[in-house]
């Protein structure tokens, strides 16, 4: 009672005070640039502090807020201690002026929401995101500290730069160096012929022109790509700069280096990479020795379930795995726990890691039946008439004799698991806690180069980062077949 | 297991059947009680995310008689009677606390799988260490003749446990398996977009009859067959004569050909991506089907050729010389005799570029980024996108995409696997 008192005899005294502003001229001018338009409005008196200036968008002339949207608003308020970001700072730009003519950057609150001091008259706004060549309807809705709002008539006006950046990429570079590559292929090829038939090789004189149509399209669609990437990560490409990229040295290898969270995520690939293949080697390993035996009804039944998760397309499968996975999904149904294991960063590696395990046992399951196929059954069977028992003949026969497949095999699993796009992308993007610039949670290196190339556009920096992902692959392989040849020579 | 000394009975204590013999289901209790501590483990931790006070008592009361139970079976020997009763007292005690755990909490399915993983072993637990020959064995009264027929039993004991014990691994393997697909068929057969719920409450066609309506689905069926024919047409058109040339010829360059192929195989994909985009983006081919098979034959190519190469080498080297002596010339023998014969693996690589291409995801969402060109994959990701959560619909789609796949899968598995590990790569 005793409040509702106070308000009101505080509305009636502050009232007369506070002055309503409306907007007194409104223009809009849609030829600023990519998706923009520059409202620019004025009110007929200074403004008071409590004001907010919310613009409004439509394809429909505005009577009512009901058919538009907002774009955003504007306040009038206290600027002391906010920042005051520079002209293209910001992602909308805004002034705003007293009536003198000289226009002064907003202000920014901790939201991010446009704020300029009271008593101004005018504000100048630059709109982004408006969609392009089509006539929009934007309107000015002045809230005055009373609350009282005042709805501008609506003003037209349409973002005139069409919506594809046009730029022209000069086609003849590409093809001088495709023909280039091509004509020097088919000249290899004819010298090495003609080598072969003053030798007087005459049996195999179509060899290469069988072979010419594969290794064309080889040189021509994967090495010379190659090159072209090697060469892209000492320019500086980006969306922008295509066509006319500069050499600018290692710069875009420091870049690469400095990223913060470089570490973090390299770390995590190759945590990501050992435990996936090492859990696939075990358990491939122990699902193939339990089909395996001689003995096994329903054998044939078992390993088409078993295959089920390679047969089914990837995607599909890690899709299926995210929405088990979502809060109301079946994973907390069927625990009958209450998780949200995709929104926690240990979660979510665990997450991801367990779905890739999922999809790649049956490969490893596989190739290791095969090669268990082929070891020697009496060499079982003399270990038994000598009361060996399992685990013995496990470890003592069986991984030494399966060595010569698991090394290759598991080689080949680390560097198809490190490039492992599908499971991250689609089920957690990299997230959680994306940032701005630097890898998220669960991102691993190829993931994360895809956004720095296609979400940032940053050609050059994520063609460094292709090199420097492939130079870890070659060191690593290197190391690991040394390490296990050294190994094998000395038992 | 040699038996110490003071345990060994005073008659038979240098003889060695008695001594090596240890009864297979004492073997098989040894191996299995880890595994038991195990899986109480796993319920602990389902039990502590679920906050259940009683469940999170009962199972760790369950980890701790398993592992006395674990502890006893390694400390049992032979005249070890007493040991051997400790067991079945424990085994009993584990009993009862499945009585509890039963009494108590929720009864959802993962509630019976856990309950069952304590109340089968310590069943099998007391049925087999109650045996007679068990018992014998343990009182350290058996004689060299019964330790004789103990050691002849075991092989056959052994051989049954190791089968039961492959079955029972081999159904978790399958369940792990089977339970996302029985999942998404749920989904894709329930009404709305609801992800949990009760299994198969309510049945709605709604979502087929909704996928196969929408015009977005044929559009990307369309491009993705496109695309997907067009890849296998080329990518054999290629590998073909390569693959025939590789196993045939010997010429100048072959090695360092057949290196280069290899060496493809190795390269990550994400070397090329950024500079294929942009080569494909100058030439004008991005949103065109045209860049997507081009892309996919040439990755494609070397695991074609190789697997083509491995199929021509099996092909007798007769048959050519006969029909090269009878005037045939390389081509026509190549055309009329080669090619007729080693149909069948041809058919094998043409199934495997199409699968490839069929479920390609990175190049396709690189390149091809207007929804007018999408294929199966990339659609069907962007019906499950952060501006729409079309659960059911995705079910819908996802089985009718995948069915195709996964029968043709099964079909020529074995020859497919054969092919893809000969190359090795993943599809």
């Amino acid at each position: 009672m005793k409040r509702a008192f106070i308000a009101i005899l505080s509305f009636i005294l502050l009232l007369p005070i506070y002055q309503a502003s409306e907007i007194s001229t409104l223009e809009a001018d849609g030829d600023v640039g990519y998706r923009q338009v520059e409202l620019i409005w004025s009110t007929d008196s200074p403004t008071q502090e409590g004001t907010i200036f919310q613009i409004w968008m439509s394809n429909e002339t505005i009577i009512e807020t009901i058919n538009a949207t907002m774009h955003s608003q504007v306040t009038v308020g206290n600027t002391s201690g906010l920042i005051q970001p520079e002209i293209g700072e910001w992602y909308d730009d805004c002034t705003y002026n007293f009536g003198d003519g000289k226009w002064i950057p907003v202000y920014r609150d901790l939201d991010g929401t446009a704020v300029v001091p009271s008593e101004t008259i005018g504000v100048n706004c630059t709109l982004t995101g408006i969609p392009p060549g089509i006539e929009i309807y934007l309107a000015v809705m002045v809230i005055n500290p009373s609350n009282e709002s005042i709805l501008s008539p609506s003003i037209s006006s349409s973002s005139t730069s069409s919506d594809e950046e046009i730029i022209v990429i000069e086609t003849s570079p590409y093809i001088f160096a495709i023909g280039s590559i091509a004509l020097s292929v088919i000249i290899l090829l004819f010298i090495l012929r003609w080598m072969d038939y003053r030798e007087g090789k005459t049996t195999s004189r179509f060899a290469h022109i069988y072979i010419a149509p594969a290794i064309l399209a080889l040189s021509v669609l994967t090495f010379y790509p190659v090159l072209y990437g090697i060469w892209l990560s000492f320019t500086n490409a980006d969306q922008s700069y295509l066509g006319d990229q500069s050499i600018i040295g290692i710069e875009n290898f420091i870049t690469v280096i400095s990223t913060s969270g470089f570490f973090r995520v390299t770390g995590f690939t190759l945590l990501w990479s050992i435990v996936n293949v090492a859990a696939h080697i075990g358990f491939g390993l122990l699902l193939a020795m339990a089909l395996n035996s001689n003995d096994l009804r329903g054998r044939s039944a078992y390993r088409t379930a078993l295959l089920l998760p390679w047969a089914i397309p990837s995607y599909i499968s890690v899709l299926v795995w995210r929405g088990l996975y979502e809060p109301a999904g079946a994973l907390n149904d069927f625990l009958g726990t209450d998780l949200n294991l995709l929104a926690d960063p240990n979660g979510a590696r665990i997450v991801v890691i367990l779905v890739n395990i999922w999809l790649g046992i049956p490969f490893m399951m596989m190739s290791i039946s095969g090669a268990l196929q082929a070891l020697p059954k009496d060499m079982y069977e003399a270990a038994e008439v000598d009361g060996i028992n399992k685990f013995s003949r496990f470890f003592y026969l069986t991984l030494p004799n399966l060595k010569s497949a698991l090394v290759p095999l598991s080689l080949l699993g680390f560097i198809w698991t490190f490039n492992m796009f599908n499971v991250i992308y689609l089920m957690t993007d990299g997230g959680p806690n994306l940032d701005f610039d630097g890898p998220g949670s669960t991102d691993i290196l190829i993931t994360y180069v895809y956004d720095v190339a296609f979400r940032e556009g940053a050609y050059g920096v994520a063609a460094a980062w292709s090199v420097v992902i492939f130079l870890m692959l070659v060191v690593f392989s290197w190391t690991y077949m040394k390490k296990t040849n050294a190994t094998e020579a000395v038992t | 297991m040699i038996g110490s000394e003071k345990s060994l009975s005073p008659v038979f204590h240098d003889d060695l059947a008695s001594r090596w013999y240890i009864p297979a289901e004492v073997e098989s209790l040894r191996s299995l009680y880890p595994i038991v501590v195990m899986i109480n483990f796993v319920s602990l931790a389902i039990f502590i995310l679920r906050e259940d006070q009683d469940l999170i008592f009962s199972s760790s009361m369950q980890i701790v008689v398993s592992l006395v139970i674990l502890l006893l079976l390694y400390k049992l020997d032979q005249g070890q009677r007493f040991i051997r009763d400790g067991v079945i007292a424990i085994s009993g005690l584990s009993l009862l606390l499945c009585v509890l755990q039963f009494l108590s909490g929720p009864q959802i399915i993962i509630d019976y799988w856990m309950l069952g993983w304590s109340l089968f072993p310590s069943l099998f637990a007391i049925y087999s260490v109650s045996k007679p020959i068990v018992t014998l064995w343990a009182s350290g009264n058996q004689t060299t003749r019964s330790a004789e027929l103990g050691l002849y039993r075991n092989r056959s004991v052994n051989r049954f446990h190791g089968k039961v014990f492959r079955h029972v691994a081999l159904t978790h393997a399958v369940a792990f398996v089977v339970l996302p697909i029985l999942w998404i068929l749920d989904v894709a057969l329930s009404p709305g977009n609801s992800l949990g719920g009760g299994f198969f409450d309510s049945v709605t066609m709604e979502h087929f009859n909704h996928i196969l309506s929408s015009e977005s689905f044929w559009i990307w069926t369309r491009n993705s067959v496109i695309v997907s024919i067009g890849t296998t047409i080329l990518g054999l058109a290629l590998a073909i004569p390569a693959g025939y040339a590789f196993s045939r010829f010997k010429f100048r360059g072959r090695d360092y050909a057949m290196f280069s192929f290899l060496l493809v195989q190795m390269f990550p994909g994400v070397i090329i991506l950024v500079p294929y985009f942009l080569v494909m983006k100058a030439l004008g081919l991005l949103n065109t089907s045209v860049g997507l098979i081009l892309a996919y034959s040439v990755t494609a190519l070397p695991l074609c050729v190789w697997m083509l190469k491995g199929f021509f080498d099996t092909v007798p080297k007769e048959l050519e010389e006969a029909a090269l002596v009878d005037g045939c010339n390389q081509n026509n023998v190549f055309w009329r005799i080669i090619l007729p014969l080693s149909l069948p693996a041809v058919a094998v690589t043409a199934l495997f570029s199409f699968l490839a291409a069929w479920n390609e995801f990175l190049l396709a969402l690189t390149f091809n980024t207007s929804e007018e060109m999408y294929t199966l994959p990339v659609g069907l990701a962007s019906l499950i996108s952060s501006t729409g959560q079309a659960w059911g619909d995705f079910a819908a789609a996802s089985l009718l995409v995948s069915l195709p796949v996964v029968v043709l899968f099964v079909i020529f598995q074995r020859f497919l696997i054969e092919g893809l590990s000969a190359g090795g790569v993943k599809g």
